[in-house]
Formats: structure tokens, C-alpha cells, sequence
């Protein structure tokens, strides 16, 4: 999974982005990282790729700027008119479904990779991803963006059913940062949304604050890097 | 070669005292075959409006036979006669229209505008081919000439020239110009205007 | 043919697009409009926002106009600088400035800067980037301040400071160095005026005058050429011709008053 950044039209603003959803015990954790480019510009460096849709649905955008605000409109009238219509709030995979449609119908006009996550009563926190060519998956995590393409790895190995919230929030901010170090269109700040039944909070990495891996010695411990291997020894 | 280099031509229109003229040459030609040296391209709207359309010939018909229309139903509706400042907003939106597949013309309005006093002021404005107005104080210029134009008048313009010393101003620029311009030549037509009367001028120029 | 009204019914005519095409098949390239090769910014500040635009149009390498203006009326408490293909930014504007008249009239409240935003980023989403007007809208509703940026495909962005058009770059690092949060109406003035400026001097496509906007939730202050640091020196000498240089063929004089004489005839009528 991809962005593809020659379907975007010329001079596009484009979400060149590293965005997740998790779902755990309680709800589902959405994060983004906060760039938005223009070419080699960065047009915004607290951009807010995560959406509301509904009072416990949010989408994660990727893709193009344009196309994916205007989705994510879209959806939201659709679901206010659902709301009312129906008398109730909508299922997570009500709003995934209607993000399917017009991504799907639209495929070759759009460019927007999507991930929907939300809570519902009928089956509690779920995720859908809806990749570029207009897919539904429901997952238990979904990456998107350019920056996913380094994280795969990593969240295979990390990701483990049933986590609490806090583990959950450890495993996005890690997983973002870490796709943000190595993805050149991705970075800036971390913004991360926790939805439970009981509401949705904001959480807020400043860019100085990320978590840092290993970034070479004399970064981390402000040592000099001295060469303590031995000197390969050659039998005679 | 572009479109709006295949028959040639230009136009400039230049502010004085109480008077504003506007200028073109007279040639028409197919890219560098010269096929008259008597092709009017400015013309008369009311008594004191004119409009320059420097660009594509097919164009320069089309689009006069459209203002003349528009402005008489224009004053059919309003029972009076069209202002500058109007026409050329009549000018632009019809350009506008055709945002995508427009005309090849670059239009130049020149006239004087009625003040609630009962005197007139003098108004010239130029639009690019897809409508978007420039209100100059100047001078503005049009056509394949355009950059010599620029050029030109950038150094002999000065402001509250009389009516006869602006004729020789925009003559001489005109003149000037298009003798460093191919496309652009074969004699030229002056128009002075002024509150009470129109002057029009035919000038003798290079015919190469 | 046109429609038989001086009014016409709205919308695009695309029935020259056949033949354009056909010429530009013949290798004839269709022209460049005019573009506003711009300096255009935004800034938020304590009692609402300042909005800043040079005075430069270009087409090509040629400066087509020295002193237009790139501030657009929206509403009495709404501005918009545009950048990009001229014409698009001036004709965009002009037609949300008249949706909002009519939307505000309809609803008998004052207009807010989100629907100007809304119906400017739906209309340049539905033309897909065709029509070329990059904006930066700000003003103050009942919500408060609001500044928008609006890109040619219709993305929007919602921010403190924004720049726009090709002297964008120059224009931020002003802000980038210079903005704090709460400044003073001074303060932002200065700031919006050095941003713009930055642009004047470090990008070709910007130049002349700073145009400067203030709106407040009370009042909208436009201020018209609010640093003029490219005034043109007065010529030393004149250049005027003499008078009969230019050799013509022929005049045509047409005289616009016509001078009548009354003529009494018959018997005139008693009216003592």
C-alpha cells in the first residue's frame, strides 16, 4: 500500500503522511503526523489528519488534500442525515461504508487512502481501512500513507490483541515516530485521538518530544564514538 | 509561433488632460505574409468609448459583432448609453465566459467616463484574453507589440499631456514600437478623444 | 450565439474549445493568461486579523500591471488575497462576495468566514484544479477570528500566520521568525508589512507596493498602498515632442456637440 504520488494532478497539495488506527480493550487510538507538502514545501506543519465524522467516528486522511477534505464533508452530512433519519447514531462500519462507496465509485478521479476508526455499541471499537483503489478491511490495527511502507515490520512485531489504552498509545506514538524519521514527507508533530463510549480525547507530541530510537552514540549519549572492536587478528 | 501571432497587430491607449487617445497599426497578415495594410482593429462603441481588439482576425470580428450587440441591448434595457467603467466590465465577463476556450484577443477600452458633476474623465483599461481587467493611470498596451510597447511609453509617457501633445506621445511610442515588431506595422490609426469632439488620425509609417 | 439578454445565464461556454484545440494540434500554443506571481499573507493577532498582498501582476516576464489589487471584498467583514491565474482569483471572489451578500440576506445574520470557506473550497474542488486561484481568507464572525488558506484543488487549511503565491517562501520565514502569539494591531501591521516586503525584494514574480488589511469584530480598515517602498522618481527631463513631429495622411474630426439655431416661423402666439 502506497501513496502514489504521480496520480496526483500537478502542483497538488498532498498528504504525504504516516497515519495508524489500533483498536484495543476500550475503543480505538487514531494518530497522524502533521505535514502536509506541496512539492518539496511544507505547506503545513500542524496539519489535523484526523478528521471527526461523527461523535465516536474519526477517519485518518492520506493522499490528496483536496479529495480527502472533500470525502470527509461528504461522509459527515451523509451521517448527520443518517443520524436523524434513523434516530440513532451510526455504526462505525455504516460510516466506513459510505467512505467505501464514494472512494470506490470515484476510484479513478481520487486520490485518498482512508482509515476509519470508532466505537459503536453494536460491536464495540473498529477499524476499516480503505486503501487507494477503494477497499473495505475491517482490521485490529491499519497503517496508511507513504510512511506506513517502513513500519509494517515493526507493528507486526509489536502489535498484540487486548492491549490497554496506555500500551496502545505507547505502540501509535512509537510506530509514527518511528515512520516519521525515515519518510520525508511525513513528521512534525504527533496528534493522536483515544475514542472510547465514554467520549474522545486528544492527545499532543510536540515535535521535540518524540520518542527517539537509536539515532548513532554520539546523538544519544553525547559520547565520542570510540572504536571498541579488536583489531581482526590474521593467523600467520 | 503562438495564436496570438498569426495575423498580428497592436494597440495602446494612453491617458492626458481631459483627453484619452488610443492607437493601433492597420496590419493583417497570415504569420509573415502581409495581406493589408488597411485592417482597422479599434472601434467605435458609443461617441466616447473605443475598444483596440489586437489578436487573432476571426476573433476581432467575432468578438465586435458580440460587444456591439451586447451594448445595444444594453442600452435598449437601460435607455441610456454604456459608461467605460461599464463596458469594460462588459468586456471582461464576456471574456470570462469563455475561461475555458477562449478568445484569442486581448482587448483595450479607451473612452471618457460621465462624472456625477457633468463633466468627464478620462478611463482606459486592458484585459488579458480570458478577462482579467487592468485599470491603469497610464497607459496600456496590447498585441504583438506589446513588450516594445511597454518599453516605449515607459519613457516618453507623462502625465496632463494636452490633447495635441498626447497625439504626438502615443503616435510616436506607437510608430516606434512596431518598427521593431514583425508582426506589427503598415501604417497606423490615432484616436483622440476628448469631451467635446473625436480626432482621428491616419499617420504614415513604415510599409515593410 | 450569445443568449438575447445583456444578462446572461451563468456558467462557462466552452464552445470555442473544438477549434482551440484543433489550432493547438496545428502547433500553435495557446497563450498564458495573466497571473498574479504573488505575495500574499495572513496573520492572526489580539483583536483580529491582518491580511497583506504586493501589487504585481505579471504575464511571462513581463510586469502587466505595477500597482493592482489582490485584496478581494467578500463581505463587510471578510477579505480574501488572492494569487495565481488573475482573472480566476478575481471572478472567484466576486461570485462567493455575491453568494454571501445573498446568503446573509437570506438568513439575516452576518456572514461567517467558514461558509465563505466552504463555498470558495466546493467550487474550486468541483473545477479540479482548472480554475487557477490560490486564497488566503480571513475575517472575524461571531466565532471570532478566522484565517484560511484556500488551494487551487480546494484544500483548506486553518492556521495563525498563512502565506500564499510564489513569494510564499520568503513571506514565512518573516513569520516563521517573527510571529508570537497576542500581538498588538502595531505589531501584526509591522510583521504582515515585513512578510510582504520579504516577498517585494527576494521573489521576481512580487514587487511594488504593500497592501494591508485590518479587520476587526467593530471595523475593516483597508490600507491602499500601506508601504510604498518602489515610488518611481520624478523624470529629469521631458519628453515631450514638439508638436507636428508625427506625419499623418488624413484627420477625421467628429464633433460630439451639436450646435442648433432656433428659427421662429408663422405667427408667434400672444402671451402677454
Amino acid at each position: 500500500m502506497q501513496v502514489d504520488i504521480s496520480r496526483l494532478k500537478a502542483g497538488e497539495v498532498n498528504l504525504g503522511t504516516s497515519i495508524m488506527a489500533v483498536q484495543f480493550k476500550d475503543g480505538v487510538i487514531v494518530g497522524a503526523d502533521s505535514r502536509t507538502t506541496t512539492g518539496s514545501y511544507i505547506a503545513n506543519r500542524v496539519t489535523d489528519k484526523l478528521t471527526h465524522i461523527h461523535d465516536r467516528i474519526y477517519c485518518c486522511r492520506s493522499g490528496s488534500a483536496a479529495d480527502t477534505q472533500a470525502i470527509a464533508d461528504m461522509v459527515h452530512y451523509q451521517l448527520q442525515m443518517y443520524t436523524q433519519m434513523s434516530g440513532g447514531p451510526p455504526s462505525v462500519h455504516v460510516a466506513a461504508s459510505i467512505f467505501n462507496s464514494f472512494c470506490y465509485e470515484n476510484k479513478d478521479a481520487l486520490s485518498a487512502g482512508i482509515i476509519v476508526g470508532g466505537w459503536d455499541k453494536e460491536v464495540g471499537p473498529s477499524v476499516y481501512n480503505i486503501p487507494l483503489g477503494g477497499g473495505l478491511f475491517r482490521q485490529p490495527w491499519a497503517i496508511g500513507g507513504s510512511g506506513s511502507t517502513y513500519v509494517y515490520g515493526y507493528c507486526d512485531a509489536t502489535y498484540r490483541d487486548g492491549m490497554s489504552k496506555e500500551e496502545t498509545v505507547e505502540f501509535v506514538k512509537n510506530t509514527l515516530a518511528l515512520a516519521m524519521s525515515r519518510d520525508g514527507s511525513s513528521g512534525g508533530v504527533i496528534r493522536m485521538c483515544v475514542i472510547t463510549e465514554d467520549g474522545v480525547e486528544r492527545l499532543f507530541v510536540p515535535g521535540n518530544e518524540l520518542p527517539r530510537f537509536w539515532e548513532g552514540e554520539e546523538v544519544i549519549s553525547g559520547k565520542k564514538r570510540v572504536d571498541t572492536a579488536e583489531p581482526m587478528t590474521v593467523e600467520a | 509561433m503562438s495564436i496570438m501571432q498569426y495575423n498580428g497587430g497592436s494597440v495602446i491607449a494612453m491617458v492626458g488632460k481631459d483627453c484619452v487617445a488610443i492607437a493601433s497599426d492597420l496590419r493583417l497578415g497570415v504569420q509573415s505574409l502581409s495581406i493589408s495594410a488597411n485592417y482597422q482593429k479599434i472601434f467605435p462603441i458609443t461617441d466616447r468609448i473605443y475598444v483596440g481588439l489586437p489578436g487573432l482576425g476571426t476573433d476581432v470580428t467575432t468578438l465586435h459583432e458580440q460587444f456591439r450587440y451586447r451594448v445595444n441591448m444594453y442600452t435598449i434595457k437601460e435607455e441610456r448609453e454604456i459608461e467605460p467603467q461599464t463596458f469594460a466590465q462588459l468586456v471582461s465577463s464576456t471574456l470570462y465566459e469563455r475561461r475555458f476556450g477562449p478568445y484569442f484577443i486581448e482587448p483595450v477600452v479607451a473612452g471618457m467616463q460621465k462624472l456625477p458633476t457633468g463633466g468627464f474623465a478620462p478611463f482606459i483599461a486592458a484585459t488579458d484574453l480570458i478577462g482579467c481587467l487592468n485599470f491603469a493611470k497610464d497607459f496600456v498596451v496590447a498585441g504583438t507589440a506589446s513588450e516594445k510597447l511597454f518599453g516605449v511609453a515607459e519613457g516618453l509617457w507623462e502625465p496632463d499631456l494636452e490633447a495635441e501633445d498626447l497625439f504626438e506621445t502615443i503616435s510616436q511610442t506607437l510608430l516606434n514600437a512596431v518598427d521593431r515588431d514583425a508582426f506589427s506595422g503598415w501604417g497606423a490609426v490615432v484616436h483622440v478623444i476628448t469631451k467635446d469632439k473625436v480626432v482621428t488620425r491616419t499617420l504614415k509609417g513604415r510599409m515593410d | 450565439m450569445a443568449s438575447p439578454s445583456v444578462y446572461n445565464g451563468s456558467g462557462f461556454d466552452f464552445s470555442n474549445v473544438t477549434r482551440n484545440s484543433f489550432l493547438e494540434g496545428r502547433g500553435l500554443p495557446l497563450p498564458k493568461a495573466t497571473s498574479t506571481g504573488t505575495t500574499i499573507v495572513g496573520c492572526v493577532y489580539r483583536d483580529g486579523i491582518v491580511l497583506g498582498a504586493d501589487t504585481r501582476a505579471t504575464e511571462g516576464p513581463i510586469v502587466a500591471d505595477k500597482n493592482c489589487e489582490k485584496i478581494h471584498y467578500i463581505a463587510d467583514n471578510i477579505r480574501c488575497c488572492g494569487a495565481g491565474t488573475a482573472a480566476d482569483t478575481e471572478f472567484t471572489t466576486a461570485l462567493i462576495a455575491s453568494n454571501m451578500e445573498m446568503h446573509a440576506l437570506s438568513t439575516g445574520r452576518k456572514p461567517r468566514v467558514v461558509t465563505a470557506m466552504t463555498m470558495l473550497k466546493q467550487m474550486l474542488f468541483r473545477y479540479q484544479g482548472h480554475i487557477g486561484a490560490a486564497l488566503v481568507l480571513g475575517g472575524v464572525d461571531a466565532t471570532g477570528p478566522q484565517l484560511f488558506t484556500i488551494h487551487p484543488h480546494g484544500s483548506t487549511d486553518k492556521l495563525p500566520y498563512v502565506t500564499m503565491g510564489s513569494g510564499s517562501l520568503a513571506a514565512m520565514a518573516v513569520f516563521e521568525s517573527g510571529w508570537k502569539p497576542d500581538m498588538s494591531r502595531e505589531e501584526a501591521l509591522a510583521l504582515v508589512a515585513a512578510a510582504i516586503s520579504a516577498g517585494i525584494f527576494n521573489d521576481l514574480g512580487s514587487g511594488s507596493n504593500v497592501d494591508a488589511c485590518v479587520i476587526t469584530a467593530t471595523q475593516t480598515d483597508f490600507l491602499r498602498g500601506f508601504v510604498k517602498p518602489n515610488e518611481r522618481v520624478e523624470k529629469e527631463r521631458r519628453y515631450v515632442f514638439k508638436r507636428g513631429t508625427t506625419a499623418w495622411k488624413k484627420e477625421e474630426i467628429k464633433n460630439l456637440v451639436v450646435s442648433e439655431t432656433v428659427v421662429g416661423h408663422g405667427e408667434q402666439m400672444d402671451v402677454s
